[in-house]
C-alpha cells in the first residue's frame, strides 16, 4: 500500500481503463436522454468497429474466411471506420429504434437485445472465433520514467478522452446543435414545438453515440484482444458508471466512469484480482442503497 | 362452453404427454424437451415478477444457478436425495429472493434492471471463485438421478421429462390460482400504478417482495431440475446472457400471460433447432427475429394466437 510508484502506476491504468466506461457511459446517456431507453447493443458499438478496423490494419486477417491482404495506414482506417460507423448508426436507429418508439421503453430494449445477440454472432461469423490482437499505434510497449512503467496507450486513451469531454461540453454548451440536442432531451414535444427537427436530432444522437463508442473501441483494442464479448463488459460497466453517477446527468457518468476504472484497478491490485469484474457492481449496488440519485443527482426521476 | 385458454391447455398437455413417446431413442430432442420445460418454468416465474407486479429483474439465470449448485452440492456431498435436496433449492433461492428484493425495493425500470443484473454477475462469480462448494469453473459432475420409483428409473430423458411436465403443471396451477386471487390482482396494480396502489390500502412493500420470492421460487426449483438431467453443472450457464434469453422469451411469449409464458420458452428453445440448418449463423437468424417479432408481435404469441382465433369465429371481421 506504501510504495507511491505501484500507485501511481495503477492510478494511470485505472484512468485508462476508466476513460473507456467515461465514453461508453456517455453513450448511453445521451441516448437515454434524448429517447428514455437504455441501448442494450451499446458494447457492440465498441466491438463491431474494432473487427472492421482490424481487418485493413492487419494483412492476414480472414473476413468470411478470405484473406483480405489490406494493410492501410492507420488514420486512414480510422477514418474509414468512421464513416462506415455513421451509416451503421443510420441503419440501427431505422431498424431497432424508430419502428418502435411510440410503444414505451421495453420493446425497444428487448429490439436492441436482439441487434446485440445478432452482431455478435454476425462478429463470429465473419471474422472467427479466435480472439484477434490489435496493432498498437506505438512503436515500444511501454515507456519507462524512473522505474515507472507507462504503457503509451494509457496516455493516448486519457489524452484522447480529455478532448472528447472537453468537445462535448463545447458542442452542448456553445453550438446551436448542441441547444437542440438538449432541448429535445429535455422535453421532446415542446422541442418540436420550437421548431427543432426532433427526428433528425435522434438521429444525430444516435450517431454520435455510436462514434463514442467507436472511438472507445479503437482506443481500448491494442489493450484488450478484439472478441465478440470485448464491449459486453465494458458497456455493463460503463451503465453501472452513468447510474453511480446519477443516470442522465453527462458530468456524473464521466466521473462515475473514471471513478470505476481507478476503484476497479486498486481493488484488482490489493483486494482480489478474480473479482475485479464484481466491483463495479458492489458500488454500484452500494450507491443504489445508500445514495439512488447517484452522486450527482439525476435529471430524470424514475426512481421512486 | 369451456374457455378457450383451456383448451388450448389440454391440447398442449396432451401433446407433451406424448413427446417422449414420439421422440423416443433421440436422447438429443428429448433432452431439448427438458430443457424447454425447465426454462418455462423459470420464465413463468419472471412472469409474476415483471409480467404482473411489473417489476424488472436480469437476474432469473442467476436464481436458476443457485437452485442448481444447492441442489447438486446436497446430492454430491451431503448425500441427500433429488427429492430431499430440491425443497432446499427453491428455500435457497426464495431468501436470496427476499435479499435481493428487500433492497431493490426503491428501484423501477431500468435502475432495477441494473442492480438485478449487478447481482446476476457478482452471483456468477461467486459460482467461479468459491471452489470449495462450486468447484470452481469446473463445475460439479456426477450429480445422481432422482431415485427409481417402483421400476421406473428416472435416468432416462424420457422419464425425467414427465418429472418436469408435473412441475410445469404444477407451478402454472399455482401461478393461476395466485393470479385469480387478491394477491395477484394486488401485483397487477401496483404494475399500472403503484402510487394508487398504496393508497388503496395495498401493501406494496410485501407484495413487490413476495413477487421476488415466487421468481426466485420458480427459477430454485427449475436450477434443481435441470441440474439433475444433465448431471453436471458449471458457472457458465447461468450467465447475464441467459437472463436476457429469458426475459426475451416473455416477452415475445406474452408477458402477463402465463401460456404466453410456457409457449414463448419452449419456442425460444426449439428455435435455434430448427435453424440449425443455417450452421454457424444460426444465432445471427436468431437475433434478427427478435427484432423482428417484437416488432410485428406486439402483443407476443398470445396476442397473435387470439388475434387469429378471433378471425376465426368471426369471419366477418366484427
Amino acid at each position: 500500500m506504501h510504495d507511491p510508484i505501484v500507485n501511481l502506476q495503477l492510478l494511470i491504468n485505472g484512468l485508462a481503463i476508466g476513460s473507456i466506461y467515461a465514453l461508453v457511459a456517455l453513450g448511453f446517456v445521451l441516448i437515454y436522454n434524448a429517447v428514455g431507453v437504455v441501448n442494450f447493443a451499446q458494447g457492440d458499438f465498441v466491438m463491431l468497429p474494432s473487427y472492421v478496423a482490424i481487418s485493413f490494419l492487419v494483412p492476414t486477417i480472414t473476413v468470411f474466411g478470405f484473406a483480405m491482404h489490406w494493410q492501410l495506414p492507420a488514420i486512414g482506417v480510422y477514418l474509414i471506420v468512421l464513416v462506415l460507423m455513421i451509416g451503421f448508426a443510420l441503419l440501427f436507429t431505422r431498424i431497432a429504434y424508430a419502428p418502435l418508439r411510440d410503444r414505451g421503453w421495453m420493446p425497444v430494449v428487448i429490439s436492441t437485445i436482439g441487434v446485440s445477440i445478432f452482431l455478435r454472432n454476425f462478429a463470429q461469423v465473419t471474422w472467427g472465433s479466435q480472439p484477434l490482437s490489435f496493432p498498437s499505434p506505438f512503436a515500444v510497449d511501454t515507456l519507462d520514467f524512473a522505474g515507472l512503467h507507462v504503457r503509451p496507450q494509457d496516455l493516448l486513451i486519457i489524452a484522447v478522452t480529455a478532448v472528447l469531454i472537453a468537445f462535448q461540453y463545447v458542442l452542448f454548451e456553445k453550438t446551436p446543435l448542441g441547444k437542440q440536442m438538449q432541448a429535445t432531451a429535455q422535453d421532446r414535444t415542446t422541442a418540436r414545438l420550437l421548431g427543432i427537427r426532433v427526428g433528425r436530432i435522434v438521429s444525430i444522437t444516435f450517431i454520435y453515440s455510436v462514434l463514442l463508442g467507436t472511438i472507445s473501441g479503437l482506443l481500448v483494442s491494442p489493450i484488450f484482444s478484439v472478441t465478440k464479448e470485448m464491449g459486453s463488459l465494458i458497456a455493463l460497466k460503463a451503465f453501472a458508471a452513468s447510474i453511480v453517477g446519477g443516470f442522465g446527468n453527462i458530468p456524473g457518468a464521466i466521473v462515475g466512469g473514471l471513478a470505476i476504472g481507478v476503484i476497479e484497478t486498486f481493488g484488482g491490485f490489493y483486494i482480489s484480482s478474480s473479482y475485479t469484474d464484481a466491483i463495479a457492481f458492489i458500488i454500484l449496488i452500494g450507491v443504489l442503497l445508500l445514495r439512488p440519485q447517484g452522486l450527482f443527482g439525476e435529471r430524470i426521476a424514475e426512481k421512486a | 362452453m369451456i374457455p378457450r385458454g383451456w383448451v388450448f391447455a389440454l391440447v398442449a398437455f396432451v401433446v407433451a404427454l406424448l413427446l417422449p413417446v414420439i421422440f423416443r431413442g433421440n436422447d438429443y430432442l428429448l433432452n431439448l424437451c427438458v430443457v424447454a420445460g425447465v426454462y418455462s418454468i423459470v420464465v413463468m416465474g419472471l412472469g409474476i415478477l415483471l409480467g404482473w407486479a411489473g417489476q424488472m429483474s436480469l437476474a432469473q439465470a442467476a436464481f436458476l444457478g443457485i437452485g442448481a449448485y444447492t441442489s447438486a452440492y446436497f446430492t454430491t456431498h451431503v448425500g441427500l436425495n433429488f427429492w430431499q435436496a430440491l425443497p432446499l433449492s427453491i428455500l435457497m433461492s426464495a431468501l436470496v429472493g427476499v435479499g435481493v428484493g428487500y433492497p431493490c425495493l426503491r428501484l423501477s425500470g431500468h435502475y432495477l434492471a441494473l442492480a438485478t443484473i449487478g447481482f446476476g454477475i457478482i452471483t456468477q462469480l461467486v459460482l467461479i471463485n468459491w471452489k470449495a462448494v462450486t468447484n470452481g469453473s469446473d463445475g460439479i459432475t456426477g450429480i445422481p438421478a432422482p431415485p427409481p420409483i417402483g421400476s421406473i428409473s428416472f435416468e432416462s430423458y424420457g422419464t425425467y421429462f414427465y418429472i418436469v411436465l408435473g412441475f410445469v403443471v404444477l407451478c402454472a396451477y399455482i401461478a393461476a390460482r395466485i393470479k385469480a386471487t387478491r394477491v395477484g390482482r394486488a401485483m397487477e396494480a401496483i404494475r399500472e400504478n403503484e402510487l394508487a396502489a398504496s393508497a388503496m390500502g395495498i401493501n406494496t412493500t410485501r407484495y413487490k417482495i413476495l413477487a421476488f420470492v415466487l421468481a426466485g421460487s420458480y427459477a430454485g426449483l427449475a436450477g434443481s431440475l435441470l441440474a439433475h438431467s444433465i448431471k453436471f453443472i458449471s458457472p457458465d450457464s447461468y450467465s447475464f446472457d441467459q437472463s436476457v434469453v429469458f426475459l426475451v422469451m416473455l416477452i415475445l411469449g406474452g408477458s402477463s400471460s402465463i401460456g404466453g409464458a410456457i409457449l414463448g420458452a419452449a419456442l425460444l428453445t426449439l428455435l435455434p433447432e430448427v435453424l440449425r440448418p443455417l450452421k454457424n449463423s444460426y444465432i445471427m437468424v436468431y437475433g434478427a427475429a427478435v427484432v423482428a417479432m417484437i416488432i410485428f408481435m406486439p402483443r407476443g404469441l398470445v396476442g397473435l394466437i387470439e388475434a387469429f382465433s378471433n378471425r376465426l369465429r368471426r369471419p366477418e371481421g366484427v
